[in-house]
């Protein structure tokens, strides 16, 4: 059997190949850091995080006068972390609702990018037109340079996640547990919020401010549906987004119209779609057949009566 | 130049600017009212990322309305979008209830899901409609003067027209239900022991937030329809209490925010829907400095005074418990202490006297009240929390800051006929 | 102070069940102490000048009504929750220098239950918690983990994900988590809340146990009718202390009168006056 990248190589031209696995490891690991996130109940955190990288690319652009994807992508990093810090804020000073403090950040951090790109574009800030791409993601623009960026950026996530994955665990799961044991969980936790802000921006190129946020919450969706164990978890979450990279890059390289960032999401999204069916246990079949055997529906009700 | 603009009133402002942009500015007004009329109701009842999940949702709704031969705008794409958003608020539900998802991830599923399939929709029918990336993003309300309709001889621009209908439906829907809104937000669960059809208003909620994203969609775009939603909402909220003065709020400071943020883009030379969400974010953050009693600056304020207050208080404490001794009264240590003793003085409670300073009838009136605070709360401590003596003085030199007339009578008569303190000293009687 | 001494467990009157095991020492430090300990949330205090020790190793039960503030007294002992005046210290040290020995088991609706673990894994996780950074079970961790589900009669059940336990069940796993950390201590709040009656006297029964090898057991409960029964001593607790001591010179109807009937509407005035930096009425 011939090696991965040598079966792509013969499917795909060399240019086409770079961008497919560059985005391959930054869905792989999204998917890995964005299981700790969904499990930890930070799905839409990093949605906030996501639409406040805009603000921070366009000012890197505007201070330092460079185009390079790695200063970029600091500057954009920049932005989600002093948005993560502004959500915290809010909700240590006033009275407003999670949900509703996320949607402030989110929407208000957007609009900030999209005054300062209008703008710049406005007054022919140099460089500033490919600014847009960082809205929906224009994976076919990246260099061998940029996927080398990508891919050790996502080595070091998930190398990151490897290593900690006992603290990480501990206080995903329960907090309190973890800090009356002495750990420091508050910081745990803020680290791991600090790799979904990194995997948030460094899958820009991929798929966008606006989309990004799916690479991070779908693959672990899916994975959740076939397994029972974080481990195997964070594996396949990990596969689902390098296949939906992989598979979302070859398709949309066929035709010149077709965006990477939504093509790559809705391969993500098929996956979902087929788990949320088939799954077995916690697919709709699986749930349905056993209800009907049972006579009733409530999957919880039914497993509960073990005793 | 700059100085003539700021002097100009935003009469003339819009004068200044032209019928074009005054039509703009209408509908992103008309338009941002009709989302923070809903928006106060979603974020009161929690549901502020439904409003996220919609805005993104009604992408594919519209993209088909519009390849099926609609036109942005007109009435038949809003009933399409519409129907698309209720489909997806329907499917975050299922996810949530029937797949057991957690109920973030969900909506994060659904409506990323839907808005790249909207995006792919766009971009692969091309130049068949006439919709872009940037315009689902975050609007061209600059263009919006330039697609009208005539509408009893008026030349209206068409998103004018849709925002209208739409502010009037909602509004009159809102309007009628009000009392089963507020009901419902307020608790569900009794309201549909009181017959409330629950269900039904809020589907009809969800409804009017389809139909005010979908007029705010053409206007702002798909994410900053968001900043509509839920921003206004949320500043008015820390500002007053009552759920339809928050409505009310809501709509000003979105009117507000929906004309100054136009002016600012159009002399700044930038998005009009980004700015709008910026002041409208700013609006926020005021509300969040100045709210009354939660604010920042009122509870800056009032620690401030409170920590005033308690060492006026303690001055005039120590100055009596000095004369109980038959001692005077002692100096002022620091320079906050100093300051206190100042406006004790102002204030005539304490008075100069041969050897530094003495209490005023006034003044030992306001002290014993704070020594009968305290001693009364060392009594009732050492009854009731179970501590040893040495323990209940520092309690008490916080609680007598705090202690009410009624409160100390009630504790009093609790003690009973005990009259003196856990240390042995008199309680001094309540006068005054 | 002729109530202090009252509210020691370690008095002469204390029922002869009380282990005999572990004699107090003149001079030796107590177990566990709360010296006028206060907290607030914000700036309303919910819990005022809990002055509390306990000498002996024994089963030690903090009842009080609902909002009393038992769980956030068990919160403010681990540091979970910041106290706004007084420590805490177990064998005369502060927490920081003996977590090592302290076991906690939350209540259980504080996790999500869905999570992608097996019975095992979270148990493992009480073995791993005394280990140190990036240290990953070994096969000393595991062998303690699979004992410690023995004693909780779970073994069968290792390879289980929780969300497919009873409320016992789960329960109990926690309990065996704590168990792993082989404490000295062990904090639990409310063990029994939403336990069915059998699982509640297993669980009991694995407390007891834990008494007799000489631990000191502290559970948050609110059930009287078992508390009588189940604990050697307790903390009657209102947002202040009310009465401690052995259960039954506590659980008198004046203290219980004092503690559930009569909710001191002072105490509650003065949060919400404190709150506001305002004076009550």
């Amino acid at each position: 059997m011939m090696p991965l990248p040598g079966v792509l190589g013969a499917l795909l031209p060399y240019n086409t190949l770079v961008v497919a696995c560059g985005v391959a490891a930054v869905g792989c690991a999204a998917g890995v850091v964005g299981t700790l996130g969904v499990l930890r109940r930070r799905a839409l955190v990093a949605d906030a995080a996501a639409h406040a990288t805009l603000v921070g690319v366009a000012l890197a652009l505007l201070v330092t006068g460079q185009r390079s994807l790695a200063v970029l992508l600091a500057g954009g990093l920049g932005s989600a972390i002093l948005a993560l810090g502004l959500l915290v804020l809010i909700r240590a000073v006033t009275r407003t609702r999670d949900d509703a403090a996320t949607a402030i950040v989110l929407s208000v951090s957007f609009g900030l990018g999209i005054v300062l790109i209008s703008g710049m574009v406005a007054r022919g800030v140099p460089g500033s037109g490919g600014l847009e791409r960082f809205l929906l993601g224009h994976a076919a623009a990246l260099t061998a340079a940029d996927a080398m960026l990508l891919g050790t950026v996502s080595v070091l996530v998930i190398l990151a996640v490897a290593i900690g994955l006992k603290e990480a665990t501990m206080v995903a799961f329960d907090p309190a547990f973890a800090a009356a044991a002495g750990w420091p969980a508050a910081m745990i936790d803020l680290v791991l919020v600090a790799l979904v802000a990194v995997m948030v921006v460094v899958g820009l190129p991929a798929a966008g401010a606006v989309l990004v946020t799916a690479l991070v919450v779908i693959p672990p969706v899916v994975a959740r549906q076939w397994t029972d164990r974080l481990v195997p978890m964070l594996v396949l979450a990990g596969g689902v987004g390098l296949a939906s990279g992989v598979i979302g890059v070859a398709v949309s390289s066929a035709s010149p119209r077709l965006p990477t960032g939504p093509v790559v999401v809705l391969v993500a999204a098929g996956c979902f779609a087929v788990s949320l069916v088939v799954a077995p246990r916690r697919g709709l079949l699986a749930r349905w057949r056993a209800g009907h055997r049972r006579g009733r529906t409530d999957y919880l009700l039914m497993t509960e009566d073990h005793r | 130049m700059m100085a003539t603009w700021v002097s100009a009133t935003p009469w003339e402002w819009l004068a200044a600017i032209g019928p074009m942009h005054g039509w703009a500015v209408a509908t992103a007004a008309v338009v941002s009212a009709c989302c923070a009329m809903v928006g106060t109701v979603l974020v009161v009842r929690r549901l502020s990322l439904l409003g996220d999940a919609i805005s993104h949702a009604v992408l594919p709704g519209i993209v088909v309305a519009v390849l099926l031969g609609g036109r942005p705008g007109d009435l038949g794409v809003l009933v399409g979008a519409t129907a698309a958003a209720l489909l997806t608020v329907a499917l975050t539900e299922f996810f949530h209830k029937q797949a057991g998802l957690p109920e973030d991830a969900g909506v994060g599923v659904a409506f990323t899901t839907l808005f790249a399939l909207g995006v792919l929709l766009v971009t692969v029918s091309g130049s068949r409609i006439d919709l872009d990336p940037g315009c689902i993003l975050y609007g061209i309300l600059e263009l919006v003067p330039f697609d009208t309709v005539e509408v009893a001889g008026w030349e209206m621009p068409r998103a004018f027209v849709s925002a209208v209908v739409v502010f009037l439906v909602v509004g009159s829907g809102l309007w009628l239900t009000w009392r089963w809104q507020v009901f419902t937000a307020f608790d569900t669960e009794a309201a549909r022991a009181a017959g409330v059809p629950t269900v039904a208003v809020t589907v009809g909620l969800l409804a009017g937030v389809s139909l005010a994203t979908v007029a705010g969609f053409e206007a702002v775009g798909a994410i900053l329809v968001v900043a509509m939603l839920v921003v206004p909402a949320a500043a008015a909220e820390l500002l007053v209490k009552r759920l339809h003065h928050c409505l009310l709020l809501a709509v000003g400071l979105a009117v507000m925010g929906a004309a100054a943020g136009y002016l600012l883009a159009w002399k700044l030379n930038t998005s009009a829907a980004g700015m709008m969400a910026v002041v409208l974010g700013g609006e926020y953050l005021l509300a969040v400095l100045v709210a009354p009693q939660q604010g920042v600056l009122a509870r800056g304020m009032s620690s401030v005074l409170y920590a005033w207050r308690v060492q006026c208080e303690d001055r005039l404490a120590a100055a009596w418990r000095a004369e109980e001794a038959g001692q005077s009264a002692p100096l002022p240590a620091s320079l906050v202490a100093a300051a206190a003793w100042w406006w004790l003085r102002v204030q005539g409670r304490v008075e100069p006297a041969q050897s530094g300073a003495r209490l005023t009838s006034q003044g030992r009136r306001d002290a014993e009240l704070i020594v009968r605070s305290h001693r009364l709360w060392e009594a009732w401590l050492g009854r009731h929390a179970e501590l040893p003596v040495d323990h209940l003085h520092p309690p008490a030199e916080w609680i007598e800051h705090h202690l009410g007339t009624r409160l100390r009578q009630r504790i009093e008569a609790d003690l009973g006929r005990d009259v003196r303190d856990p240390h042995g000293s008199t309680i001094p009687p309540e006068r005054g | 102070m002729n109530k202090q001494a009252e509210s020691q467990p370690g008095h002469p009157q204390q029922p002869t069940h009380l282990p005999a095991t572990s004699p107090l020492q003149a001079g030796q430090p107590p177990l566990l102490e709360w010296h006028d300990v206060t907290v607030a949330y914000g700036r309303r205090p919910v819990l005022w000048h809990i002055d509390l020790t306990i000498t002996t190793p024994c089963l030690y039960g903090i009842i009080g009504p609902n909002g009393a503030g038992k769980s956030t007294l068990l919160k403010a002992t681990l540091g979970l929750v910041p106290t706004a005046g007084g420590r805490v210290q177990f064998w005369g040290q502060p927490l920081a220098a003996v977590r090592p020995r302290l076991g906690y088991v939350p209540q259980r609706e504080t996790v999500d239950w869905d999570f992608p673990v097996n019975v095992m894994d979270v148990v493992l996780m009480g073995a791993t918690s005394r280990l140190g950074w990036f240290r990953r079970a070994g096969r000393r961790e595991r062998e303690l983990a699979r004992a410690c589900l023995d004693r909780v009669g779970l073994a069968d059940l290792a390879g289980r994900q929780i969300g497919r336990l009873s409320g016992g069940q789960q329960q109990r796993v926690f309990l065996a988590r704590a168990l792993a950390r082989e404490a000295d201590i062990y904090l639990l709040d409310e063990p029994m809340a939403g336990v069915d009656a059998s699982s509640q006297e297993e669980i009991f029964a694995i407390l007891a146990g834990l008494r007799d090898a000489g631990k000191l057991v502290v559970a948050v409960h609110h059930d009287l009718r078992t508390a009588a029964r189940w604990f050697d001593a307790v903390a009657l607790i209102d947002m202040r202390l009310v009465a401690a001591g052995p259960t039954a010179t506590v659980l008198t109807s004046s203290n219980l009168q004092q503690t559930y009937a009569g909710r001191l509407g002072i105490l509650d005035e003065l949060s919400d006056a404190v709150a506001r930096g305002d004076r009550t009425s």
